[in-house]
């Protein structure tokens, strides 16, 4: 350990001298290659595990490269981007896809807005009530699907049994065309409400509490209040949320595998899912990366797009 | 206190380093992620194996396994454990199981890394050509031909669980290579309930309905059939080709590798219709998701009349633990029969089951090991073991010994049902006809589509998959 070394000197005006290097310190090693150092592993991290995967996917998107049948990765330009993008198969499981996306992600915002502008409202409990309502959002997506498959089961899941006992009769949750759609749905925002109530709360809690006094000075209606005090201010915090929602919402997987697995046929197979059959059942990795390649790059565009509204709006 | 000054952008040489370094880092890593890319430009083909057992190792040794999660699992672990290391003490057998939608993938996935964590995978009798065509699992042609006596067979047995090129149904070709040797045998037994529609069983396809309709009108909250719908793994495909058999139908002509025009000709269109429109609606509301586990909660539950299984899975139904049909097995026996599926136009019956395949990918002393446990359990008298243990051997003196037909009563059925076993396509491209049949039936049965719409679709589809060779480009869609 070295000594400390003063930054005073005895005679009082006289300015301190300027620390010495540090003994024993490389000269070479500079403040920007101590950075680097630092960096290093976690960018070599990133490169062996994001940067790496993407690159090589990339090039195999041109290929007719299959992981179990083996032989050369032979280029076949943009053939499988052309299939992809003309396949009916596609098609379909993109608009279920974009149904999903827009049933649980607009489903999600009015609920997850209303229950943070109701608790944001309270003065006492608002902490409990936050916590309990996080509970579903912290448990894992296969867990969520197994026990919403129990309980949307139509012989013994509770969800029929007390539609039975209201006198509705007997629904096939997940084993019909539109209802196993809306299941997924309602699974969906089921666990992913919190994150934009959460979110939301957050925006709410940041309003400046003198804009509500001075519109209760003018005895401004709730209403006027909410329009146009609240939800301004809220609004971009909120795209935010939607963002992140829709971008999960886009790669949904997991629930569809645990809850339909698709079906019943196809009707709820969604992109990721498709993805992962062209994947694993054939083993077709090149036209499996292509897949993928485009869903990256259609969440890059829609992303793009909305952070520029988003960024007008700021700035308007 | 002074700071360093802050050259901003590094410029010149220095920059230029940094950026090589960079990119020769993510070529480093993309050779080591490769692996080894010789691989890639060979011809893969199985690798033999010899044809005697090498020197086996006298150091402790795992055998793994791979298979899905089910009772004969279990049951493999604990009896190969109990009995097998009783000739090599330092040998431990040890099952690994995957969820049933995940068994294809988390074989396969291994496969293609070449590099796997089992020596012994257990194949379906479909998934052969797969692993033959990729050289992921060994040829045990000479090994069969020097240690197993292939007389003690079924011939069509022997054939599907190791055959590849796929034997015509019923028979074995003794020039084709063998890749595999007989794990568990199975089919389908017809279960139904005793107490309601009497102790004898239909004979006929036309009768089991009309049995089934009469229980289910005699008896609310009784459905009248209970069988495999759901859209993972085979479960709706295999129903729909078991109908397809009895009514007289072929999959597909494996000479001309014609689906389209013989798959979803009359006597297939007549199968669909009777699944759908005779026999879905006696099952329970909901149940087009329903699986092998289901289908024995609705019998031990006493919710169906008649119901279809495969016998590997039926044990459980005789547990009282498990059933609410009787408090002890005789109770559950009164009320439960088991028979061999109805017959029609044909007696064809589905064949299940599994044989033991060794991965190529295995280190030496483990495939040695592998091929010492597969010469010792096809052995008459270890046969007969693993029947009495549960299992369901393959060996037609096992068949037909008392260990094993009176070991359960549902074992006489497979016994009488092994020369009216039909497959399933044996080839590389099987994972995909199957999703295809899997999804369609399933729609099909849950309304999603029109019966003769979704088996036209499966034939147009399969053909597609199977003329696929020469298409360039988006292969799997």
């Amino acid at each position: 350990m070295s000594d400390s070394v003063p930054l005073t000197t005895d005679q009082p005006g006289q300015v301190a001298s300027a620390t010495p290097p540090v003994p024993g310190r490389s000269r070479r090693l500079s403040d920007r290659g101590l950075a680097v150092a630092f960096i290093s592993p976690a960018l070599l991290l990133l490169l062996a595990m994001s940067v790496f995967p993407l690159l090589w996917a990339l090039y195999l998107s041109f290929t007719d490269y299959s992981a179990t049948r083996g032989g050369p990765a032979n280029f076949i330009g943009f053939g499988n981007y052309t299939a992809i993008l003309t396949s009916a198969q596609v098609h379909t499981r993109a608009l279920t896809t974009l149904i999903y996306v827009v049933g649980a992600v607009g489903l999600q915002t009015v609920l997850g807005f209303g229950i943070a502008y109701l608790i944001s409202r309270r003065t006492h409990g608002r902490g409990v009530l936050t916590t309990l309502f996080l509970v579903p959002m912290m448990l894992s997506p296969v867990v969520v699907g197994l026990f919403w498959r129990f309980m949307l089961d139509a012989q013994f899941g509770v969800v029929n049994s007390m539609l039975g006992s209201l006198g509705v009769g007997q629904v096939e949750w997940l084993t019909r065309q539109r209802t196993a759609l809306i299941s997924l749905i309602v699974v969906d925002t089921w666990q992913w409400t919190p994150f934009i109530m959460l979110i939301a709360l957050a925006g709410l809690t940041a309003v400046p509490k003198y804009l509500y006094e001075a519109a209760s000075i003018d005895r401004a209606s709730e209403w006027f209040r909410f329009r146009t005090i609240t939800l301004p201010l809220v609004w971009p915090l909120l795209l935010i949320a939607v963002l992140f929602r829709a971008i999960e919402a886009f790669r949904l997987f997991d629930l569809v595998y645990i809850l339909t697995n698709g079906g019943p046929g196809v009707s709820t197979e969604t992109l990721s899912f498709h993805i992962y059959k062209v994947a694993f059942l054939g083993f077709n990795t090149g036209t499996a990366s292509a897949y993928g390649i485009l869903m990256v790059l259609v969440v890059i565009v829609l992303t793009q797009l909305y952070l520029r509204y988003l960024n007008k709006l700021k700035e308007g | 206190m002074r700071f360093p000054k802050r050259t901003g952008r590094t410029s010149g040489p220095g920059r230029k380093v940094r950026l090589a370094t960079a990119a020769m880092l993510l070529v480093a890593t993309s050779v080591t992620a490769c692996g080894d890319g010789q691989d890639d430009g060979e011809k893969a083909s199985a690798p033999k194996a010899p044809a005697t057992i090498p020197e086996l190792s006298k150091d402790p040794l795992t055998l793994s396994f791979i298979w899905f999660e089910w009772p004969p699992a279990k049951a493999l672990e604990a009896f190969a454990n109990a009995e097998y290391k009783k000739e090599r003490p330092n040998a431990t057998i040890k099952v690994n199981t995957v969820p049933n939608a995940n068994w294809h993938d988390a074989m396969f996935t291994q496969f293609a890394a070449h590099k796997t964590d089992f020596d012994i995978a257990i194949l379906d009798s479909q998934h052969i050509g797969e692993a033959v065509t990729n050289g992921n699992i060994l040829d045990i042609t000479d090994f069969v031909k020097k240690n197993i006596d292939v007389t003690a067979y079924n011939p069509y047995l022997l054939a599907a669980y190791g055959q590849y090129p796929q034997a015509e149904t019923g028979k074995r070709d003794e020039n084709a290579s063998l890749y595999g040797l007989p794990l568990l045998g199975d089919t389908w037994t017809m279960i139904y309930r005793k107490d309601l529609i009497g102790d004898k069983p239909p004979q006929t396809w036309d009768q089991m309905i009309s049995a089934a309709e009469k229980c289910q009108a005699d008896n609310p909250g009784v459905s009248g059939l209970a069988f495999h719908q759901a859209n993972g793994s085979d479960a709706a495909a295999v129903t729909y080709n078991t109908v397809n058999g009895v009514y007289g139908g072929n999959l597909w002509d494996s000479k001309t590798r014609k689906i389209e025009g013989v798959l979803n000709d009359a006597a297939g269109q007549e199968a669909m219709d009777v699944l759908v429109n005779k026999m879905k609606p006696l099952t329970a509301k909901g149940s087009g998701n329903w699986f092998i586990d289901e289908v024995n909660a609705a019998v031990a539950q006493g919710k169906a009349c008649i119901a279809f299984n495969w016998i590997a899975a039926s044990g459980g139904l005789l547990d009282p633990k498990q059933s609410t049909l009787g408090t002890t097995r005789e109770q559950i026996l009164d009320k439960l029969g088991f028979a061999t599926l109805p017959s029609q136009k044909t007696n064809l019956v589905p064949l299940g089951g599994m044989g033991m395949h060794v991965s190529a990918y295995s280190s030496k002393a483990n495939q040695a090991e592998a091929l010492n446990f597969m010469e010792w359990f096809e052995r008459a008298d270890i046969q007969k073991k693993w029947a009495a243990a549960g299992g369901v051997p393959s060996r037609t003196d096992a068949i037909q010994s008392p260990e094993f037909l009176n070991a359960g009563p549902f074992n006489k059925v497979y016994a009488d049902s092994v020369p009216r076993m039909r497959d399933m396509w044996n080839v590389p491209e099987y994972a995909r006809l199957v999703n295809i049949e899997n999804t369609n039936v399933n729609a099909a049965l849950n309304g999603a589509k029109k019966p003769k719409d979704a088996l036209d679709d499966i034939a147009k589809e399969q053909q597609g998959v199977l003329d696929s060779g020469n298409r360039k480009g988006g292969g799997g869609l």
